[in-house]
């Protein structure tokens, strides 16, 4: 394992009375992919906006590789180039081509050359299979194919970590896969990634670490197999439960019972 | 175009208002004196560009009209270059108020109202009403009137409040406007039709078969130069231009150049105030 | 055919005085609209800052130049910034201050529109990327904005250009003034001409604002 590239320490985020995260303490080192799983409502998006600075923490620190991010910090827009992020919600911006949502940060931010930065975003865009694309515009993609463009987009930054908010969450099944397809590709390569997804098949086979979180707080965090072998804590073998029984019920209603003896 | 006079009120009621709070301009008099007019080579009158035949641009871009033959007399008296600025009935005095004009020469009629915001100076024109009648039948007075008969009348003009006030006995046939007016004469819906006098002296010329029998009817009006309220060398100097000019008929010869195609030759004398004497 | 006394138009400078009266109106309203669009943009982005004291200001403002009408907004700049002040300011320097007053308003109050309705995600995702709060103004926020602007701008435009009638209340002689004049100084040789006149007038309203549309309508399909 590398060394440590994000730290969030005793982090503490409400909504007025409403106490989103409670004094939430985790690393991520160099090369980990972690994927963050637990009910709705549990904090994971949350989680997730705090650390690229869209929303302002009460208390405790978010570090990246030893910087504060802070939403009133000189250096916010320094450190946001360092984590890129995927949506939920389909954010690619509509009045420019799928080639130049992925110039435009690099080139204006960055202000890196545009001819480097052409060639990379073809590349890339080739990796994800759109590269006849580059010139459409976003209405003309689907869903999947958009979401293949964000994450072009968010690495065409040169991000040492990457943040994924559901993002197969609003797709249709048939175009989850080609996304999380991208994003295991990005694994294997050796990207810094925290995942928030509820495809729990997909999660035990990409992520080094699962964080379960519940009421603001993390219940679990350990491997995949543990968590999903042996999870510690009731509230974690109820929050497994819920996706085996869907899967169970549709087999043997004899054979549910049998595991449950 | 009510909605717009009480736009136009609101407007001037607006600007006074902002002149009352902000009292931040020194004592400096709005209007130019004459010799500040003199200095500086050129005077600003303001006229009708569009009330033919007093006021009026001609086709080719000239201003034209009885108004504009005294104003360039003017000019040419002061030996100063006139600069003709097209006011219209709703903005005249405030022109004058500000001082963006020197003198206002566009038929402005003389009411006790107007005298208390700007300063006239003696007139040279007369205004009154006049009742036009087909020939079969001229009306020459309004005593005696047959009561089945009616008098036709412009509504909101001069001519049917001066009629209400003073002859609530006739009956009156109201319309909304000119051409409607003039409809309901040639038809025969009223025996005659009452309104400014200019307006139908000039009915009667231009149409056959009608003559106006009352020419005069009322208090006589008249127009007459104004200026800035205060502005007495200009004002002085303008009575003693029109009592000059009284001298050698300039209004008459005015009349014949701007008005007779108009009014014709019958009205010189009873339109024509020379010399700022009414007589 | 009716005579519609159009023989007026082909008297001596008749047609190059209003075409002369059309330029007048379009110099003052084009003046007015290219002062207008970058400070309405300005404004409407302003508008929609957190802050409230900014807000508020600008919310007076805009009120203020909606509610008054033009008419009274002209003689307020034209006679009462004389009398007030002692500013002596031309007729047609009065009626573009007044229509770029006017036009920043109402296009603040478009931008503004324009831009809360831009989903909150494209600000957080260009935010992402690491723009400043300036940058994801000029290259995510407002280019969209502006798409969603021009058909409502264009109509702003040509308002204000059919607005400009009014000023001959301030003096400036544009074309439905030149009209009134050609029709009065020939009341009596050419009693129908109103309506052959006011019908060229039309015509010369159409042809300057049919371009604007043209071009709208291009750059709606442009950036469709």
């Amino acid at each position: 394992m590398g060394e440590i590239l994000l730290s969030v320490e005793n982090v503490t985020k409400s909504y007025g009375k409403n106490v989103v995260l409670d004094d939430m303490s985790f690393q991520v080192r160099q090369g980990e992919v972690i994927v963050v799983v637990g009910p709705s409502g549990c904090g994971k998006s949350t989680l997730l906006r705090c650390i690229n600075a869209l929303e302002p923490i009460q208390s405790g620190k978010i570090k990246l590789n030893g910087e504060i991010v802070n939403p009133d910090g000189k250096n916010l827009t320094q450190l946001r180039q360092k984590i890129g992020m995927v949506f939920q919600s389909y954010d690619l911006f509509p009045h420019l081509s799928v080639l130049n949502n992925i110039m435009i940060a690099p080139c204006k931010v960055q202000k890196r050359k545009k001819d480097e930065v052409q060639k990379e975003a073809y590349a890339l865009l080739e990796r994800v299979n759109l590269k006849e694309k580059a010139d459409s515009y976003p209405r003309e993609l689907s869903g999947g194919q958009k979401q293949r463009v964000a994450i072009v987009r968010a690495l065409c930054m040169h991000p040492e970590i990457l943040l994924f908010d559901e993002v197969t969450a609003a797709l249709d099944p048939e175009m989850v896969r080609e996304v999380l397809d991208v994003i295991l590709g990005l694994a294997d390569s050796g990207k810094t990634m925290i995942i928030v997804t509820h495809e729990m098949q997909f999660a035990r086979a990409i992520a080094d670490r699962i964080l379960f979180l519940d009421g603001g707080k993390i219940v679990e965090n350990g491997s995949p197999e543990d968590f999903f072998e042996h999870p510690k804590t009731e509230r974690a073998r109820k929050f497994l439960h819920t996706f085996e029984f869907n899967r169970i019920k549709q087999v043997h209603h004899s054979e549910c019972e049998e595991q449950n003896a | 175009m009510k909605n717009r006079k009480k736009i136009v009120a609101l407007s001037l009621s607006l600007t006074f208002a902002l002149s009352m709070t902000a009292q931040a301009k020194d004592s400096d008099d709005v209007y130019r004196t004459l010799d500040e007019i003199q200095d500086s080579g050129s005077i600003n009158i303001g006229v009708f560009s569009d009330k033919n035949p007093f006021g009026y641009v001609d086709e080719n871009g000239e201003y034209q009209g009885y108004d504009i033959y005294f104003a360039n007399r003017i000019g040419e008296d002061l030996g100063v270059e006139v600069n003709f600025i097209s006011t219209e009935a709703a903005n005249r005095i405030e022109y004058l108020q500000t001082g963006k004009v020197d003198i206002i020469l566009a038929n402005f009629t003389v009411t006790e109202e107007r005298a208390e915001e700007v300063d006239f100076a003696l007139p040279y024109m007369n205004v009154a009403l006049g009742v036009v009648s087909p020939d079969s039948n001229v009306i020459t007075s309004l005593d005696d009137w047959n009561e089945e008969d009616a008098m036709i009348v412009i509504s909101g003009t001069t001519a049917e409040m001066y009629l209400i006030e003073n002859y609530p006995d006739i009956k009156l046939q109201k319309y909304d406007t000119y051409a409607n007016a003039k409809n309901a004469l040639e038809n025969g819906n009223g025996v005659a039709w009452a309104n400014d006098n200019t307006e139908v002296i000039a009915f009667a010329l231009q149409n056959e078969g009608y003559t106006v029998g009352i020419p005069s009817l009322g208090s006589q009006d008249t127009i007459a130069p104004a200026v800035s309220k205060g502005n007495d060398t200009l004002l002085d100097w303008l009575n003693e231009e029109i009592k000059v000019l009284g001298e050698e008929n300039f209004f008459h010869a005015d009349y014949e150049a701007t008005l007779v195609d108009t009014y014709g030759l019958d009205y010189e004398d009873s339109l024509v105030v020379e010399g700022g004497v009414i007589e | 055919m009716p005579d519609l006394g159009l023989e007026v138009l082909f008297k001596g400078k008749n047609m190059v005085r209003l075409l002369g009266g059309i330029g007048v109106a379009l110099k003052i309203s084009l003046i007015a609209v290219v002062i207008s669009i970058p400070l309405g943009i300005l404004l409407g982005a302003l508008m929609t800052w957190k802050n409230r004291g900014v807000r508020a200001i600008l919310r007076i403002y805009l009120e203020f130049v909606r509610i008054m009408p033009q008419m009274v907004l002209l003689f307020l700049c034209y006679f009462g910034t004389t009398r007030a002040f002692g500013w002596n300011l031309s007729g047609e320097t009065s009626a573009v201050i007044v229509f770029t007053l006017w036009g920043t308003a109402e296009m603040s109050d478009l931008v503004r529109g324009a831009l809360i309705s831009i989903p909150i995600h494209q600000y957080e995702s260009s935010e992402a990327l690491g723009f400043n709060r300036a940058q994801t103004y000029l290259y995510i926020v407002i280019p969209q904005a502006i798409r969603r602007l021009i058909p409502l701008s264009i109509n702003l435009i040509t308002r204000m250009i059919k607005t400009t009638s009014l000023i001959l209340m301030i003096g400036v002689v544009e074309v439905i003034k030149v009209a009134q004049q050609i029709i009065e100084a020939n009341r009596m040789a050419s009693p129908n001409a109103a309506f052959g006149v006011y019908l060229t007038v039309l015509l010369l309203y159409f042809l300057a604002c049919w371009p604007i549309s043209l071009l709208a309508k291009y750059l709606e399909r442009k950036w469709r």
